[in-house]
């Protein structure tokens, strides 16, 4: 029983900790960086080299891997001197780079390392295989470490030891996965490139490396060097990439970075500078204001102390900032012209703008900004504020009117409100909820109407909640920046914070947060609270701490199950099942998911005899699956936790089981996040459609995507490739025999899939047809469906609102949205008892000119 | 003993719920992160999920209680899933007490503490959204819940998020030592063995049963801890499990069923044995589990009958190759 009983003896005889029973490799492995977090103090003061490794059982471990594999070469002796001290340069900081040098002389190049190192011999590279057996005779003889990452057992570098060199990887190596080598080496500073070229300065063999490879290598004569050869090169490398040219070049770039950041640092620090300087003066000014002194800077937040101070240090979206930007500039402008001329980028008809896309990548931030840089002063409104219809009309409308705004904001200025200039910043829009009852619908009509800009701000765009701004408000969509645009962020951050980050983890953390810079800089600010301690003087140190933060535990755990080791007969004592089990309970959120992602990638080793590799997988697949019907009992409404054990089985460790081995390829972050919410989307969009072709056909949202859509799209896009401009109005005719809204004609061909797919067919009709098409759209007047459940009478028969109902108002299959119901009992003039209306005629002249860019727009925005 | 077993007293989960991070036991490296925010102040919004029983509202309660010391009555707002949340109560309680002027040490922030999270409605959470915002510099939140996806993402995207694993069996029993020693408990090593097979990893569940056991019986030894928590004992499953015919197997089967033991309970035995079977092959242990899960679910589902359970076993030796 879990080896309780092992504990007791030890309890009984002496006090024995439970450090004895080796609790989970987790565990254990947690203390190692500690201990070598204090041995650098030991190690300053010692010569001696073997003090040294006594003090150090685990890097002495990792020695006597390199040294027994060592062994069957030739020359031993040599190897293991540029082994073993590696610890040493490990420990050293630069200021104790003397000490390093005793034996980084003989190589103080890469050039001259490589040398010494020996060549694989490229005629017989496929004959090799005795190393592996090493390995696992090692791993068992030692504890449980079998199960260790590989990595752990990789011979120490000195930090940034390979900076300059680009790095090939070939074939399988004989102990560690291409990934984690790859990992390894970037992790050192170097490049890894995939192909070979005349830059590559060193190729790393492995078995059944491609054989057009070892041509181009001896072609180029570049040294080719096996998996030994690339421990000694990252054991015996002097730190930052020793005195070679391309080391040298390495280093400047990464320098220049640095100053980079440190220069962005500077100015930061200036700005804020100032701005305290000026908070001062207006709080003395002020002097009825309240007396409370200014936060000090380290109480806040770090989110709050590095948000961007002005729109350029926004990351990413820049295109998406400046459209905010110019739209705000020019509103003025806009409103003398009534909002009839769309101008020529299209936004001149829209009195409100509607920034949107996912959490923490600088929506609200953008739009304070853009409102602040161009004098305008703000009034907000938030999901923790009531936005019912009733409170709105109280609340915004008077705003709007910039009549009674004195008393509206009479706490805050007083006097000088009328000279003022507003904008109304809507942020959380989709966070509107049942309390809000027909707000939507009002704020659809206040973005009609405003006499002052409003921007709004959501996450989810398309959802039907949302559907009254179509159309009144000019879309700025914001999409999650990439890891290189945010990697200068955050090293600003780190370098402010003084603490070091690897700038090679970076784009990992990005990939786990799915570029959420908020979260990214949340999770540095809480790993910073214990990992800084650490020091900085040390980049090993921190980036091993780094391995085990919170969002990389996910990739840890997919790196574990599916170790082909620890499922063999005597990995399964030294890791037995209750431990993989653990596994899985680390991150029970993550761990299937990523089992999920990552099961098709494996080499598997655990194959039993005459079984094939997809046999494995349709075994894993299996279990996926049935594992996704325990996890449905115990995410359902029944909440049946107990099955949660049993989930970790099904959903990982068997189907983990079944093709365990070496990774083939890096381990991917999870993808079901993403294409779930894609998912809902086109679900809504279906829905969308649906709602609008109920009055002229008969079947469900299903029915609707399988028959009909193809159908649809035959009838609505191929005519117009195949004839032009004469197909336009026939093409206009379908649509509107299904009620379909320009929108709709969009979203179905992005429905389409295969080989009906769209994006190609579209780019061949002529811009000329596509803008004909879209102007004579929106020239003409076009039937609309609306819907409404139950009888057609019961404007006001939806049950009365329930003050107490809070939840969002999601639509599902048969309600549609109360907002939407809401909006169409405003202008009862002509929908009283007609379930089709005449378009908005009015909305969509005036708006001809500029939907044939904003739809090209929208298009661009979809098919991306 | 027994006049501590017939006096009316406090829980013991409440009795010994740690006041200090530093007895908090389990995940090391995420309580070493809160001793240090404790320590140097400035806490960033926390989410803490995971399983039930493992410290969660222990570890945020002593988080806050060293942050503020004597000020915790009026700096904290503590609510749970008992406490009404909904969207009206975050516009108005939670943001007039962020709005609130409290003199505080600097570094030192107002705490809302909400307990039990995912039970929020996603139109609550969405309330809290700027508020979590704005008030920043002068109020901070913790949640704890079980599922951090219950947490809508925008929330998530705010928070620090410290997932709790489940915590280790020598974990679990160097917290119920202390309390052994605490109340002069007499115990055997089969009894806290026993204790720590059936709370799985869950420390309330542990010190419930350990102070049951202690109540109805006095001294904790295995037998007496599966009478008390109700479950037939490892050892008669465990050779259910390994019979070396159907027969067998079933034989000792209808045993246990008429002692009295319920379908779930057998089968929960039968699932953690197996777990811990050593003597068959991991792989083969693996489709027995299958079939032990499915039977599982089935019977949480209603069907929780002898011939059920009889079919398991049969499908079991099958697995077996007998
Ligand atoms: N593009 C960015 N560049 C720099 N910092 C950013 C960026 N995006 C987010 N941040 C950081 O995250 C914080 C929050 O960003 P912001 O409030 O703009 O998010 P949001 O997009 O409005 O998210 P939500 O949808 O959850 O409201 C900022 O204060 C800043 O510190
Ligand atoms: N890690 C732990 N260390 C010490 N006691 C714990 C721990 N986890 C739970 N307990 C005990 O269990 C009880 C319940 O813990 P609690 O923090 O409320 O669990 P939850 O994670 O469900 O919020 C506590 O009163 C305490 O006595
Ligand atoms: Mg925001
Ligand atoms: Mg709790």
């Amino acid at each position: 029983m879990v080896g309780i009983d092992e504990f007791f003896k030890g309890q009984h005889t002496g006090k024995q900790p439970s450090k004895a029973r080796a609790t989970g490799t987790s565990r254990k492995r947690k203390e190692q960086p500690v201990n070598s977090a204090s041995n650098p103090i030991n190690l300053e003061d010692s010569e001696d080299e073997h003090t040294l490794e006594a003090k150090k059982p685990s890097n002495q471990l990792k020695a006597g891997v390199s040294v027994e594999i060592v062994d069957e070469e030739p020359q031993p002796r040599k190897r293991q001197r540029a082994t073993a001290p590696a610890p040493k340069a490990k420990a050293s900081s630069p200021k104790k780079s003397p000490k390093s040098k005793i034996q980084s002389a003989e190589a103080g190049t890469a050039e001259a390392l490589l040398s010494q190192i020996p060549s694989v011999d490229l005629d017989a590279v496929h004959v090799k295989e005795t190393a592996q057996f090493d390995f696992r005779s090692n791993g068992n003889a030692g504890d449980s470490s079998q199960a260790a990452a590989e990595e752990a057992n990789f011979p120490e570098g000195a930090p940034n030891c390979l900076l300059g060199l680009t790095i090939v990887f070939t074939g399988q190596l004989p102990t560690i996965e291409r990934g984690v080598a790859e990992a390894i080496a970037k992790r050192y500073g170097a490049r890894v490139t995939k192909s070979i070229s005349s830059k590559t300065s060193v190729v790393v063999l492995g078995d059944e490396a491609g054989p057009k490879k070892l041509e181009k290598i001896k072609q180029l004569k570049i040294k080719a060097i096996d998996e030994d050869g690339f421990k000694q090169l990252v054991a015996g490398m002097p730190e930052e990439g020793g005195d070679g040219s391309a080391a040298e070049k390495a280093r400047q770039k990464l320098k220049q970075q640095e100053e980079k950041a440190q220069k962005d640092a500077a100015e930061m620090i200036k700005v804020e500078e100032e701005q305290r300087e000026k908070a001062r003066r207006v709080q003395s000014k002020a002097n009825t204001a309240d007396k409370r002194e200014p936060v000090r800077e380290e109480d806040k937040l770090w989110t709050v102390k590095y948000a961007p101070t002005s729109l350029q240090h926004i990351c990413g979206n820049k295109t998406s900032v400046n459209k905010l930007k110019t739209w705000l500039s020019n509103w003025r402008t806009y409103q003398k012209q009534g909002f009839k001329n769309a101008g020529r980028d299209g936004f001149g008809v829209f009195r409100a703008a509607m920034v949107y896309g996912p959490p923490g990548i600088g929506k609200t931030t953008a739009a304070h900004l853009a409102a602040k840089e161009l004098g305008y002063d703000i009034l907000e409104r938030n999901a923790s504020d009531v936005r019912s219809k009733s409170l709105l009309n109280a609340g915004v409308k008077n705003a709007l009117d910039n009549t009674s705004v004195v008393g509206f904001f009479k706490s805050k200025h007083d006097g000088d409100v009328n000279q003022k200039n507003f904008v109304i910043i809507m942020d959380e829009v989709d966070g509107m909820s049942g309390g809000d009852r027909g707000g939507v619908g009002q704020m659809a009509q206040f973005c009609r109407k405003s006499s002052m800009p409003m921007i709004l701000i959501c996450n989810e765009r398309n959802s039907p909640k949302m559907r009254p701004f179509d159309r009144v408000c000019l879309d700025i969509q914001f999409r999650r920046p990439d890891p290189t645009s945010i990697k200068a962020r955050l090293m600003t951050v780190a370098v402010r914070e003084k603490f070091q980050l690897d700038p090679n983890i970076i784009d990992k953390l990005v990939e786990a947060t799915r570029g959420d810079i908020r979260q990214l800089i949340n999770l540095l600010s809480t790993i910073s609270t214990t990992t800084k301690k650490i020091g900085h003087e040390n980049a090993q140190e921190i980036a091993k701490a780094w391995e085990k933060n919170i969002a990389l535990k996910p990739f840890d755990i997919a790196h574990k199950l599916f170790d082909g080791r620890i499922y063999s007969d005597v990995g399964s004592k030294s890791f037995p099942l209750y431990k993989k089990i653990e596994l899985y309970f680390d991150d029970f959120d993550f761990a299937p998911l990523m089992i999920q992602e990552n099961y098709l990638q494996t080499r598997p080793s655990v194959l039993k005899p005459g079984q094939s590799h997809l046999a494995a997988v349709a075994d894993a697949a299996e279990s996926i699956s049935q594992g996704d019907l325990v996890e449905r009992k115990i995410r359902s409404s029944e909440q049946l936790w107990s099955l949660l054990p049993f989930h970790a089985i099904m959903s990982s460790v068997r189907p983990a089981s079944k093709v365990a081995g070496q990774m083939a390829g890096r381990i991917n972050f999870t993808s079901w996040l993403g294409q779930n919410s894609k998912m809902g989307k086109y679900y809504r969009l279906l829905q969308e459609i649906q709602y609008h072709t109920r009055l002229s056909t008969s079947t469900d949202k299903l029915g609707l995507r399988m028959d009909y859509m193809p159908t649809m799209k035959k009838r609505l896009l191929d005519p117009l490739v195949e004839r032009g401009n004469d197909a336009v109005p026939e093409v206009i005719q379908t649509m509107d025999d299904y009620y379909l809204s320009k929108e709709d004609w969009d979203s179905i061909m992005e429905f389409m899939i295969g080989s009906d797919k769209t994006d190609l067919q579209i780019k061949k009709i002529p811009t000329a047809v596509k803008s004909g098409f879209t102007r004579k759209y929106n020239s003409m007047v076009h039937p609309v469906a609306i819907y409404k459940t139950g009888s057609t009478t019961a404007v006001g028969a939806k049950p009365a609102a329930t003050p107490d109902f809070e939840d969002i108002v999601d639509a599902d299959d048969n309600v549609p949205p109360a907002d939407e119901d809401e909006e169409s009992k405003e202008d009862t003039d002509f929908k009283k008892d007609k379930l089709i209306k005449q378009g908005k005629p009015k909305v969509a002249s005036k708006r001809a000119g500029s939907t044939a860019k904003k739809s090209a727009a929208a298009k661009k925005r979809k098919t991306k | 003993m027994s006049a501590n077993a017939l006096k009316l007293e406090l829980p013991w989960v409440e009795k010994y719920r740690p006041h200090l991070l530093k007895d908090i036991v389990g995940n090391e490296e995420t309580i070493t992160r809160l001793q240090q925010i404790a320590q140097d102040g400035n806490m960033p919004h926390l989410i803490i999920s995971g399983l039930p029983g493992i410290g969660k509202t222990t570890s945020v309660s002593c988080l806050a209680h060293e942050l503020l010391g004597n000020a915790y009555s009026q700096a904290v707002l503590e609510l749970n899933a008992s406490d009404d949340r909904g969207i009206d109560v975050v516009r108005n309680q939670i943001k007039q007490f962020a709005q609130k002027k409290c003199s505080l040490p600097p570094g030192r922030h107002k705490i809302v503490i909400l307990d039990e999270a995912d039970s929020m409605t996603a139109g609550a959470q969405q309330a809290l959204r700027r508020t979590m915002e704005i008030y920043s510099n002068t109020t901070r939140f913790a949640f704890a819940c079980n599922q951090s996806n219950k947490i809508i993402e925008p929330l998530q995207s705010r928070c620090a998020i410290l997932r709790y694993s489940k915590l280790q069996d020598d974990q679990v029993l160097r917290r119920l030592l202390e309390v052994i020693q605490a109340e002069n408990v007499q115990y055997t090593n089969d009894g806290l063995e026993a204790i720590i097979f059936t709370a799985e990893g869950d420390m309330r569940q542990a010190l419930n049963n350990l102070q049951s056991t202690v109540a109805g019986y006095g001294l904790v030894n295995g037998e007496n801890v599966f009478k008390i928590v109700d479950s037939p004992h490892p050892l008669i499953v465990k050779r259910m499990l390994l019979a070396p015919s159907l027969d067998e197997s079933l034989a000792l089967f209808k045993e246990l069923w008429n002692k009295g033991y319920s379908a779930v309970d057998i089968v929960t035995t039968c699932f953690r044995v197996t777990k811990n079977l050593d003597e068959i092959k991991e792989a083969v242990r693996l489709e027995m589990i299958r079939e032990i899960g499915f039977a599982h679910m089935r019977i949480l589902e209603g069907v929780g009958t002898y011939l059920q359970l009889a079919g398991m076993l049969a499908k079991i030796s099958k697995v077996r190759g007998l």
